[in-house]
C-alpha cells in the first residue's frame, strides 16, 4: 500500500458555503501544484464521493487517520459530516483539506480531497444542501454510517437521494437485537434503491467460509437438513461484546435464510441476551442458543465459538472456536461411529480501512446479507 | 463604441471590463472610442473615474495597471447626459462622434450598444434612425451596427413588435442580438467536438443517445431585481433565450460552412422542428415552482416571495423544468430534458448527453441496470470542459465494474483562463462574424415554442405552482417529472 503523507489543511473552518468551498479546493490544489514544482506533477484523483457521518469531532478526527488507507486503494472526495444537533449554538462551518500518497520515483504524486462538514444545533437541517452539490458529479456516492444506530434523520432525506451505497458497521450498535431490527426496516425502505454494506458482515465473511466447509465434503453435506441445535458463544462483559453480539445475530439469521428455517412462532422474540429461539425446519424443529459467556485472560482464549449439532440416527457435532488471539479458528467435527477431526484453519482479521475498501469495492446489492438482516429482524422483533 | 444605459450594471460589469481586456490584448485599435450615454449625469472624468473603479475591482487589476489604464484605454472614454427618448442628445452625439473620427481617427465605424432595460430600445432605436445614425456614413469603408441585449420581447407578438421597429431603422446583417451563453467558450467548443472530431458525430443520433439534458443552475436569488423579475420570470429571463439557443446547438445538423448564415440557418431548422406543447397538455411536458426559504451560500436566505419588491402572493416561476422533443429523423422519440432556476444547489450550466444503455452485459453477476450509461458531459460554467464517464473494472481479482470520468478542464489544460463572453462577442460583433448572435428567425421559433406555456402558466395562476427549499435542486415535482419516464436529472 502506498504510503500516505500529513494531510494539508487549508485554513480554519469557515461558514459552510458551496461556492466558497469549491473556490478554496481550487485554490488549495493550485497551492499545491506550486509547492511541488521541484517534485512530480500533483495529480487530483477522484472514482467516487465518500461521505462520512460521525458524531463527534473526535470521531471526525479518527476518521481523518483513516483516510489515507482508504484513498490508496478507492480515490475519492471525502466529506466528513459532523453532526451535533443537540448543541445549543445551530453553525454549519467547512473546512477543507487534502490528503496525499509519497510517491515513488518517476511516479505522480497522488492526491484526494477531504471537506469536514460541522453541524450543529437546527443547523444540522441545512446540512444536505451544502452536502449534495459537494458530491461528485458523474460518479457513485457511498455513504459510510461511521455511528452508532442506524436511524438517519428526516433531514437526511436529500443526501439518501443521492446515496448509491450505504456503508453501517453493526459491530457499532448499541444494542445489537433492537438496532439490527431498525436497520432492517429502514434497509426495507431504502435498499430498493440504495445497496447496503455491513463491516461486520464482513469481518465474519472468514466464519461463513468456513462453517460452509464443514459441510463441503459429500459426507458432511446431508447433515445440513439435520441440525437441530446451534449454539454461538460470544464475550460477555468485554469491549468487543456489542460487535460480537450483532456477529452472532447475523450468523444466525445467515444459517436460518440460507437453510430455509422459519421463525417458530410459538416461541417468543429473541431479545433478552441469551434468550433460545426455535425454527421449523423441513426436517423438524432447531432450537438457536446465543449464549454470552464472560472469558478470562483478556484477549487471549476463545472468544468466539459456534457449536452446530445434527440430530437423526447418526448424529454429529460441528464445533468452531476461536483460537488464542483470534488469528486462526480451531475447526471440530465429530461424526458418530468415526473419530473426531480437528483441525486450524487461519482466520483473516480486517482492519476497519480494509473494510471499508472492501464495502466500497462490493457497491452491488448483497442480498444474503439482506435475507440474513431480514431474518434477524423476524426473531428479534417477533 | 456607444453604450445606451451606461451608467448600469452592465456596463460596469461586463461590457467595459471586456473593452477592457481586448485592448490590453491589442485586439482593439489605438483609437477605440466609448461613449456613455444615460441621464444619470457624469462629466467625462466622472465616467473615465467610474470605468477605471469598474475594470480594476472586476479584472482584480494591480495598482500600475490602473494607472496604465487611465493614461491609454481610458483617454477614449466619454459620456453624455441627456433623455435618449428625445432627438436633442442625438445631436450632440452626432457632433462627438465626427470629433472622435477626427481627433482619434475612429474612421466612422460605429457600434451601438443596447444596455438600457428592454421598454427603451423602440425610442432609442428609432431616434437613432431620426438622426441618420443607423447607417454608415460610406457603406463602402466603414459599417455601423446595433447590438441589442436580451430580452428580445416578452412574448411572440412583442418580439415580432421589436423586430419590426429595428428592421425598419437597421438591415438584419446591421443587428447583432446578444446571449452571452453562446460566447461562452465551451459553448463553441460544442461546435468543435462535435464537427472536429470523428468519434461523436456517428453517435449523435437517437441510435445512440437516450437522452438529453440542458441544466442552467443558480445558487442566487433574484437579489435587487425582484421587479424585473416578476415581470420576467424564469422561463423569459432563461429559457427562452439561453437554454433554447444551447439546446438548439447540441441538435442542429453539420452546417455546410463555420459562417453565420450557415450556422444560423442550422439552429433554426432545429427550433423548427421542436414540437411545440399545446396548451392543453402543458402540465404533462412542464414543470414550475417557486423557491420557499432555505438555506443557500452559507446562509439563511428568504422565499422568493420575501424578496424585495416581489408580491407577497406572486406565482412568478423561478424554476422550469420540460421536456422536448424534436421531430426529425436525427432525434425522434429522443426527449431533451431542460431546467433552470434560481436559489439552487450551486451555480453549474451543463449539457448531458446519456447515451443508451449496453443491450446485453456478458459479465456475470452484473445486471446492466448497475452500469451506469455512457455519459457525455458538458460543463458551461462554472469550470469550463467537457467529461466523459464509462465503466472500468476496478483493480482485483474479482469483476467489479465501477464509472470512472474522463475529464478535461479548460483553465487545467490551456494553462490560462478562457475569455469571458462578453470578451468573444464584442469582438466578434466588431470584426462582422453573426454567427454566436441571434437572428430574428431564432427568436422568433423560440417564442412560439414558449407562448402556449406562458399563456397555460398565466391562465392557472397558482394552480400548479410548486414550491423548493432554497439550495436544494428544486421540487420534488421535477424529480417525479423526469421519474415518470424512468430517468433522473444528473447531478451536477
Amino acid at each position: 500500500m502506498a504510503e500516505t503523507l500529513e494531510p494539508v489543511t487549508l485554513g480554519e473552518p469557515r461558514p459552510a458555503d458551496v461556492a466558497a468551498i469549491e473556490r478554496d479546493l481550487s485554490a488549495l490544489w493550485k497551492s499545491m501544484a506550486a509547492g511541488n514544482s521541484q517534485r512530480e506533477a500533483v495529480t487530483r484523483a477522484c472514482a467516487l464521493t465518500l461521505l462520512v457521518y460521525v458524531e463527534s469531532e473526535e470521531a471526525s478526527q479518527k476518521v481523518s487517520g483513516l483516510i489515507g488507507g482508504i484513498i490508496a486503494q478507492n480515490p475519492c472526495r471525502v466529506v466528513v459530516m459532523v453532526v451535533q444537533p443537540d448543541a445549543a449554538e445551530p453553525s454549519l462551518t467547512a473546512r477543507i483539506s487534502a490528503h496525499c500518497h509519497l510517491p515513488k520515483a518517476g511516479e505522480k504524486q497522488v492526491c484526494c480531497e477531504q471537506i469536514e462538514l460541522l453541524a450543529r444545533g437546527d443547523a444540522v437541517r441545512d446540512l444536505d444542501n451544502v452536502v449534495v452539490p459537494l458530491t461528485v458529479p458523474g460518479l457513485p456516492v457511498v455513504l459510510w454510517w461511521r455511528a452508532g444506530s442506524f436511524t438517519p434523520p428526516d433531514y437526511f432525506r436529500g443526501i439518501f437521494r443521492v446515496t448509491d451505497h450505504l456503508v453501517v458497521d453493526s459491530a457499532r450498535f448499541p444494542d445489537p437485537a433492537r438496532d439490527l431490527g431498525k436497520l432492517a426496516a429502514e434497509l426495507k425502505r431504502l435498499s430498493a434503491v440504495v445497496p447496503v454494506s455491513d463491516l461486520n458482515w464482513t469481518r465474519m465473511t472468514p466464519w461463513r467460509g468456513l462453517i460452509a466447509q464443514c459441510f463441503d465434503p459429500a459426507e458432511t453435506i446431508e447433515y445440513l437438513e439435520q441440525l437441530t441445535e446451534v449454539r454461538v458463544e460470544y464475550e460477555e462483559e468485554s469491549p468487543r461484546w456489542s460487535a460480537q453480539s450483532a456477529q452472532a445475530l447475523l450468523l444466525i439469521g445467515w444459517l436460518a435464510s440460507r437453510l430455509g428455517w422459519e421463525p417458530d412462532r410459538a416461541d417468543e422474540p429473541l431479545t433478552a441476551k441469551g434468550s433460545p429461539v426455535l425454527f421449523k425446519s423441513r426436517r423438524g424443529g432447531v432450537s438457536v442458543e446465543r449464549a454470552p459467556r464472560k472469558f478470562e485472560g483478556g484477549g487471549t482464549g476463545v472468544c468466539f465459538s459456534i457449536v452446530l449439532t445434527a440430530g437423526g440416527g447418526l448424529p454429529a457435532v460441528f464445533s468452531l472456536r476461536r483460537g488464542a488471539g483470534g488469528k486462526y479458528a480451531v475447526v471440530r467435527r465429530e461424526l458418530t461411529g468415526r473419530p473426531p477431526v480437528e483441525g486450524t484453519a487461519r482466520l483473516e482479521v480486517y482492519d476497519e480501512v480494509e473494510l471499508v475498501n472492501e464495502g466500497i469495492k462490493s457497491a452491488g446489492r448483497d442480498a444474503i446479507f439482506e435475507e440474513a438482516l431480514e431474518m434477524v429482524a423476524r426473531i428479534t422483533t417477533g | 463604441m456607444v453604450i445606451f444605459g451606461a451608467s448600469g450594471d452592465l456596463t460596469e460589469r461586463k461590457i467595459v471590463p471586456a473593452l477592457y481586456y481586448l485592448s490590453r490584448e491589442r485586439l482593439l485599435p489605438p483609437g477605440f472610442s466609448v461613449i456613455g450615454c444615460g441621464r444619470t449625469p457624469f462629466t467625462d472624468d466622472q465616467f473615465r473615474a467610474k470605468m477605471q473603479e469598474a475594470v480594476a475591482e472586476h479584472l482584480q487589476l494591480p495598482a500600475e495597471e490602473k494607472a496604465a489604464f487611465a493614461s491609454g484605454f481610458g483617454k477614449g472614454i466619454f459620456y453624455l447626459t441627456g433623455d435618449f427618448s428625445q432627438a436633442a442628445p442625438y445631436e450632440q452625439m452626432k457632433a462627438l462622434l465626427d470629433r472622435l473620427d477626427h481627433e482619434r481617427g475612429t474612421c466612422g465605424n460605429r457600434l451601438f450598444y443596447l444596455a438600457t432595460p428592454p421598454s427603451f430600445f423602440p425610442v432609442t432605436i428609432r431616434q437613432l434612425g431620426a438622426a441618420g445614425l443607423a447607417r454608415p456614413k460610406d457603406p463602402s469603408c466603414n459599417w455601423t451596427r446595433i447590438v441589442i441585449e436580451k430580452p428580445f420581447g416578452r412574448d411572440l407578438t412583442s418580439a415580432r413588435d421589436l423586430d419590426q421597429t429595428v428592421t425598419e431603422v437597421f438591415n438584419e446583417n446591421q443587428v447583432y442580438r446578444i446571449d452571452h451563453y453562446l460566447g461562452k467558450e465551451t459553448v463553441q467548443n460544442l461546435l468543435v467536438l462535435r464537427f472536429a472530431n470523428g468519434v461523436f458525430e456517428p453517435i449523435w443520433n437517437r441510435r445512440y443517445i437516450d437522452h438529453v439534458q440542458i441544466s442552467v443552475a443558480e445558487d442566487l436569488g433574484v437579489e435587487n431585481r425582484g421587479s424585473y423579475y416578476e415581470e420576467a420570470g424564469l422561463l423569459r429571463d432563461m429559457i427562452q433565450n439561453h437554454v433554447m439557443q444551447l439546446l438548439s446547438l447540441v441538435a442542429m445538423e453539420p452546417p455546410a460552412t463555420f459562417l453565420a448564415t450557415a450556422v444560423r440557418d442550422e439552429k433554426a431548422k432545429v427550433l423548427r422542428a421542436i414540437r411545440a406543447i399545446p396548451v392543453e397538455r402543458v402540465p404533462e411536458f412542464a414543470v414550475r415552482a417557486q423557491y420557499a426559504e432555505g438555506f443557500a451560500r452559507g446562509l439563511k436566505v428568504p422565499a422568493y416571495r420575501a424578496e424585495p419588491k416581489v408580491a407577497r402572493d406572486s406565482v412568478t416561476e423561478t424554476y422550469a423544468a420540460f421536456k422536448f422533443y424534436i421531430d426529425n429523423w436525427r432525434w425522434a422519440d429522443v426527449p431533451f430534458y431542460l431546467r433552470s432556476g434560481k436559489r439552487l444547489a450551486k451555480r453549474a450550466s451543463e449539457i448531458s448527453i446519456q447515451f443508451r444503455r449496453v443491450p446485453h452485459l456478458l459479465f456475470r453477476d452484473t445486471p446492466s441496470e448497475q452500469i451506469d450509461p455512457n455519459l457525455l458531459a458538458i460543463h458551461i460554467q462554472p469550470d469550463e470542459g467537457i467529461s466523459l464517464r464509462f465503466s472500468a473494472k476496478a483493480p482485483g481479482p474479482t469483476m467489479q465494474i465501477r464509472p470512472v470520468v474522463m475529464d478535461f478542464r479548460y483553465g487545467e489544460s490551456f494553462g490560462a483562463s478562457p475569455p469571458t463572453a462578453y470578451e468573444t462577442l464584442l469582438l466578434d460583433c466588431m470584426l462582422g462574424d453573426a454567427t454566436l448572435f441571434n437572428r430574428e428567425d431564432a427568436v422568433e421559433l423560440s417564442w412560439e415554442l414558449m407562448d402556449p406555456i406562458l399563456t397555460r402558466w398565466k391562465e392557472d395562476g397558482a394552480k400548479g405552482l410548486a414550491f423548493y427549499e432554497a439550495g436544494t435542486w428544486g421540487p420534488a415535482e421535477a424529480d417525479k417529472f423526469i421519474k415518470a419516464d424512468g430517468r433522473r436529472w444528473q447531478r451536477l
